[in-house]
């Protein structure tokens, strides 16, 4: 493991960049986390859903008396009685995609294998399943639409009469002169067909809840790992009818989320109806194949008619193609990922003549809702290709190809054909650095070895951009009724009466370290260890630090929370001064440095004033003070993002505050004879600007490619022809283990970005450039073009055929 | 059906239906909420604990099989609050994120140490075959393991 | 996930676990569970009663005859014939058993389930045909024994019935022989596999292509691919690979696997 020092390097006491270990792992090293399905309690019903067995079909009748007479079995909930007591969730999409009505439980139909039609509950999680067998279910089934590619056909079954047909979004993007590019073009590249296929992250903790109701103060406490409550909240108070202060959203331990635990909002509406009916505390907890049968599906796209614009030289031009992206049978946060990969239009390159036809479908698959990466890694993705199949039609190399079209360091920052802004990077140092690590000066010889081993070698790179910190008035791109705009994180610091520092977050996080960066930096602002920084783990709403967009996804902690901790941090440190300045007789709050755990005066340290003492005054001793004071120690700060509405008509504006880099390189040995391939060796080199904890920077990058490596080789949601998942578990569903891990180097650079107030930019995501990485090394391989994100060992035998 | 175990030192007895598995048996009736459920087909580890001395997946086992046995679970590790080596080690390295897999991980290393005080990567990987982990990629989990290795 | 109702039974001997399963046509053995308590967790197959081998030492133990003849116990578990010293004789079922599956899943699962439950991506089955097994089964009415041939019926069935065990597997002595996979993953589940075992001439075993491991005979490595070719296979297509794929794999496999054994001294 190499982890190469930045340029920078770090001196002095500053907690900013220091691999702290982390305060969460005490706890999570001896299984005394608390995720969902640990928590208890007295009398709780335990939920089994009912899910349908057919990709399309009519309910004609549910009759749950046989499940209701069992002993032990506490009640159940249908679609019919979810169409009474709640609206359908609102939709982002215009039309016709927003006329579709989605309710917690299907209503009148099924459309997708795993849809949830009813729900039972009974006193253990045993007789919930068996009672579950008891309800009788009778559906007139339905042609199912698998390929989104015939779901705009005339003969193509239907999903949603109410939207006319399974068009749920199209946008046309246009932006420069594509006639120009392509008349100035030497060459035009034709790539008819690529496929982005369909996988997700699979976190090892998969969705739950339980739900209490308190019938007094008509409040739900929704104890949960959606990572997203903000969003929840917004989709659940409308449909139940409540205002969103009745819906208390607690997390703790998050077993992973990376997106997939966005969009659990209508099971937590059913566990909200039934802990109401029921009156008791209501326990959901998914199993496996649920999600991966019903879950949020990464986006699933097709380009298709794509032509390039290419100088002789190499220099691209421009390109335009035809995106279609499969959203599955119901819209739950998309059709964002219409306007989301938008935020990277370019990639990483220097391109200014843009066309994508975008086009979203309905089909009778699961849900999609964001993966890691959401539908920026798609488009990033396609780019790639792009860029290797230029390279090889054209005969140049892929590494000059990328270095003659990369975004320049001195470019930075960066205004792309569609306005956004790319705040820093070195693309092109950034790849030096992964070709360094991979050995590149010696590849020949690697490539002679392979061949005098029967093996053919691969090199393949993958460059990426973690766009993050959302503008969500790109939300008014898919449908410009929208109301939405800018972002923002909360955080509170307090000192509590004993001098304790105690922070609260907005977020949820899922693995990301946040109390102990969040710790890093009130320590660096107030000059003190960070084990004297207590940070409440997890999220609850009664905490009152939250706000519309609180949450953990999109990778921005680094920016939206960390900037919310610095503010609350510095209103902290400048009421302590306030306060000192009042008890040390007025003087100047200038002439005053936080150290050793207190205030002082900087000229005489012996007027020391220690949190404790500031703490105890506010809280308990309070008489004296100046009345104009206004210091509470107890500070709350929300974080804005400097954005502005985006200009709907020209589809034009910043839509993301940062962009972090990476890229990847990857080494492939195929076996010609099999198809089958392994990583012989692997680069990964990352720059997302000042790193607040390197190691756990490192750490996410890791995981990102791991999970990049699996869902290239190994990972797909396929389906047959009638709509049923063949990989519905972890058995068919291989997710990489420690043996199916390369060698792996990764390095790091750190380009601060102007734009955010600690310099540092969100990550974490990572944009999939293990994907793209291994596709090229594929293609490199092979000799043959890859149009295909998944590459198993029968394709790539397929392809060498 | 009546179950008499040991879980990290302790006895229990309890009455359980036969159909019980042992990591339902261990989370919900002992209240040992340490180890982990993260499939439902066998193949993810997070359920992982050491019986009568082996490694084996508690999902794959029913209650009434354990009659008898001595269990150990990650909540036996640590020695009151002085982490072992291993969890310390996870720690320094970094070896965890979200902490799920994290029992299951802890179990199988313990079990490999005891069985191969200096394993090579090789062995740590083989060894940590049967767990799965989302959020690291294992690279971390290795050297963790390797740092308290002989 | 979870289990339907279902009885547990622990008999202290063969003969009377084999009472327990005559009592009950849903009476089936518990082994090492590694797969059935799966099945039963998807609610796939739900047995009435189940009963527990775990224990029986009669069903357990390796004997290495003075012919070299291996005589291994069904409920000996993979990592038990791991670290066994007289299952060295045959230097393959160790290789092979190295390779099934995980730690958590060896310390569990048992020779005789990989054997009895015969899915056809199991390593067992095709290893056992390829070095000429035979097979002892025991019911209330006495023991019979036989070959591979006639143990291994379809998918998922053996020649054991419902009330009768498998009691022990014997092989013949010999060192001569070759496993090839093409896994999910490093050491996962076989995409194909195929076993090969030389004694004169070469008899190659291939799994994951039929119901049942489909055996070939040839003289050399040279004429394997032929002899599998001639065997005129139909591979199942399923997501993980085509059934040309698999029929491809299946001759380079059995090729690899048979040159193995040539090549062992």
């Amino acid at each position: 493991m190499t982890t190469i020092a930045p340029e920078k390097v770090e001196v002095g006491k500053s907690w900013l960049g220091e691999s702290v270990p982390r305060k969460e792992d005490r706890r999570l090293t001896q299984g005394q986390g608390v995720f969902v399905d640990d928590v208890k309690r007295h009398g709780m019903g335990y939920l089994h859903f009912v899910r349908s067995p057919y990709a399309h079909a009519h309910i004609t009748s549910i009759d749950v008396s046989k499940a209701e007479e069992i002993k032990g079995v506490y009640g159940t909930l249908t679609g019919e009685e979810v169409a009474t007591l709640t609206d359908p969730f609102f939709q982002i999409a215009s039309e016709p995609g927003g006329q579709i009505k989605d309710f917690s439980l299907a209503v009148g139909k099924v459309r997708f294998v795993g849809e949830p039609v009813v729900a039972v509950v009974a006193e253990t999680r045993e007789l919930a399943r068996d009672a579950s067998e008891l309800v009788e279910v009778e559906y007139e089934p339905l042609p199912a639409l698998v390929d989104a590619r015939q779901a705009l056909d005339g003969a193509a079954p239907v999903l949603h009469d109410d939207a006319g047909g399974n068009l749920m979004w199209e946008g046309v993007y246009e932006w420069g002169d594509l006639d120009q590019a392509f008349a100035e073009a030497d060459h035009v590249v034709k790539i008819p067909e690529l496929h982005f296929h369909r996988f997700n992250s699979t976190p090892l903790e998969c969705d739950g809840a339980l739900v209490e109701f308190n019938r007094g103060t008509g409040q739900w406490t929704i104890h949960t790992n959606n990572q997203f409550p903000g969003f929840a909240a917004i989709m659940m108070g409308p449909a139940m009818r409540c205002g969103l202060d009745k819906l208390r959203f607690v997390t703790q331990d998050i077993g992973g989320g990376f997106g997939n635990k966005i969009t659990s909002h209508p099971q937590l509406v059913v566990c909200c109806l039934l802990s109401r009916k029921l009156n008791r505390p209501i326990q959901w907890t998914e199993w496996r194949t649920d999600f991966h049968m019903s879950m949020s599906h990464g986006n699933e796209r097709w380009f298709q008619d794509t032509e390039v614009a290419v100088k002789a030289d190499g220099t691209l031009l421009g390109f335009r193609t035809k995106a279609l992206d499969d959203a599955g049978a119901w819209l739950r946060y998309e059709p964002l990922g219409g306007v989301i990969w938008a935020q990277v239009t370019p990639g990483m390159y220097r391109w200014r003549h843009i066309r994508v036809d975008f086009t979203q479908v309905a089909t009778n698959k699961a849900p999609v809702s964001p993966n890691r990466g959401y539908s920026r890694m798609q488009h990033l993705w396609f780019t790639e290709r792009v860029i290797d199949i230029v390279a090889r039609e054209l005969e140049l190399d892929p590494v000059e190809v990328r270095k003659r079209n990369y975004i320049r360091v001195e470019d930075m920052p960066y205004e792309t054909p569609n306005g956004c802004v790319y705040d820093s990077g070195d693309y092109a140092q950034m790849l030096d650095i992964a070709l360094g690590l991979i050995g590149w000066s010696s590849m020949d010889d690697k490539r002679r070895d392979a061949e005098s081993r029967g093996k053919r070698l691969g090199v393949g790179i993958g460059s990426t951009l973690d766009s993050g910190t959302n503008n969500f008035g790109q939300s008014r791109l898919i449908n410009p009724e929208l109301q939405f705009s800018g972002n923002n994180e909360v955080a509170t610091v307090k000192l509590d009466i004993f001098g304790e520092i105690v922070v609260t977050l907005g977020t949820t996080p899922q693995g990301q370290g946040h109390e102990t960066t969040a710790a890093q930096v009130v320590a660096e602002i107030l000059n003190c260890s960070v084990d004297d920084v207590h940070v409440r783990a997890g999220h609850d709403s009664y905490w009152n630090s939250h706000a519309g967009f609180s949450g953990t996804y999109a990778s921005q902690f680094a920016v939206t929370g960390l900037s919310a901790v610095k503010g609350a941090t510095e209103m902290l440190r400048e009421e302590i001064k306030r306060l000192a300045s009042a008890v040390f007789g007025g003087v100047p709050v200038e002439a005053l440095e936080l150290a050793e755990g207190g205030v002082r005066i900087k000229d005489n340290p012996e007027a020391f004033l220690p949190f404790m003492a500031c703490g105890a005054i506010i809280n308990a001793n309070n008489a004296g003070l100046p009345e104009d004071l206004g210091v509470t120690l107890n500070c709350r700060y929300v974080y804005r993002p400097p954005f502005q509405v985006p200009d709907v008509e020209r589809k034009f504006g910043n839509l993301t505050l940062t962009y972090a880099t990476q890229i990847h390189v990857a080494v492939i040995e195929v076996d010609p004879e099999t198809g089958y391939y392994e990583i012989v060796d692997y680069a990964a080199v990352d720059d997302c600007g000042k790193r607040i904890n390197p190691q756990i920077v490192e750490g996410q990058v890791m995981g990102a490619t791991a999970q990049a490596i699996g869902a290239a080789m190994h990972e797909t949601f396929e389906y047959d022809e009638d709509g049923n998942l063949l990989t519905p578990n972890f058995y068919d569903y291989h997710v990489p283990h420690a043996l199916d891990m390369p060698p792996l180097h990764t390095g790091a650079m750190e380009s601060p970005s102007p734009f955010t107030p600690l310099g540092t930019k969100g990550m974490g995501e990572g944009g999939g450039a293990g994907i793209h990485a291994i596709c090229a090394a594929v293609q490199d391989a092979t000799g043959k073009i890859v149009t295909d994100s998944h590459n198993p060992y029968h394709r790539v035998w397929e392809l060498m055929r | 059906m009546d179950v008499a175990v040991t879980v990290n030192g302790t006895p229990y007895e309890r009455e359980v239906e036969a159909r019980k598995l042992l990591i339902h048996f261990l989370r919900d009736d002992l209240d040992l909420t340490g180890s982990h459920i993260g499939c439902d087909t066998g193949n993810c580890g997070a359920c992982s604990v050491i019986l009568d001395g082996k490694l084996v997946k508690s999902c794959m086992l029913l209650a009434v099989q354990a009659d008898g046995s001595e269990i150990e679970t990650v909540e036996g590790l640590a020695d009151g609050d002085k982490l072992t080596e291993l969890q310390q080690a996870f720690t320094e390295h970094h070896a965890l994120q979200c902490g799920y897999c994290t029992p299951g991980m802890l179990m199988s290393a313990t079990a490999l140490l005891r069985e191969n005080a200096s394993p090579s990567d090789e062995d740590i990987r083989k060894a940590l075959q049967g767990n799965i982990c989302r959020c690291t990629g294992y690279w971390n989990i290795v050297e963790a393991v390797k740092s308290v290795a002989r | 996930m979870l289990l339907r109702e279902v009885e547990y039974a622990k008999p202290s001997s063969v003969k009377e676990a084999l009472e327990r399963l005559a009592e009950n046509d849903g009476a089936r053995a518990l082994a090492g569970g590694q797969t059935l308590i799966n099945v039963m967790k998807a609610r796939a197959a739900s047995p009435d009663v189940l009963v527990d081998l775990n224990g029986l030492e009669e069903l357990k133990g390796i004997d290495l005859a003075p012919d070299g003849t291996l005589s291994i116990g069904p409920m000996t578990t993979y990592s038990e014939l791991i670290d066994s010293a007289e299952a060295r004789a045959r230097p393959i079922l160790r290789e092979v058993c190295s390779r099934i599956a995980d730690v958590q899943v060896r310390n569990r699962g048992t020779i005789g389930g990989n054997l009895c439950s015969n899915d056809p991506t199991n390593h067992l089955p095709p290893l056992m045909a390829a070095v000429g097994a035979r097979f002892t089964i025991a019911g209330q009415d006495g023991e019979r024994t036989v070959p591979a041939s006639d143990f291994f019926l379809g998918v998922y069935m053996t020649a054991v019935g419902q009330a009768e065990l498998l009691t022990r597997i014997a092989i013949p002595a010999g060192k001569q022989d070759g496993f090839a996979a093409v896994t999910l993953g490093v050491e996962g589940t076989c995409i194909v596999n195929a076993a090969a075992s030389m004694n004169g001439s070469l008899r190659v075993a291939i799994g994951c292509v039929d119901a049942v491991p489909v055996v070939v005979e040839a003289e050399s490595p040279d004429t394997v691919r032929e002899a599998v070719r001639a065997a005129g296979l139909h591979p199942p297509d399923d997501v993980h690979a085509s059934s040309e794929y698999r029929a491809h794999l299946a001759e380079v496999l059995a090729e690899r696997a048979a040159r193995q054994a040539a090549e062992t001294r």
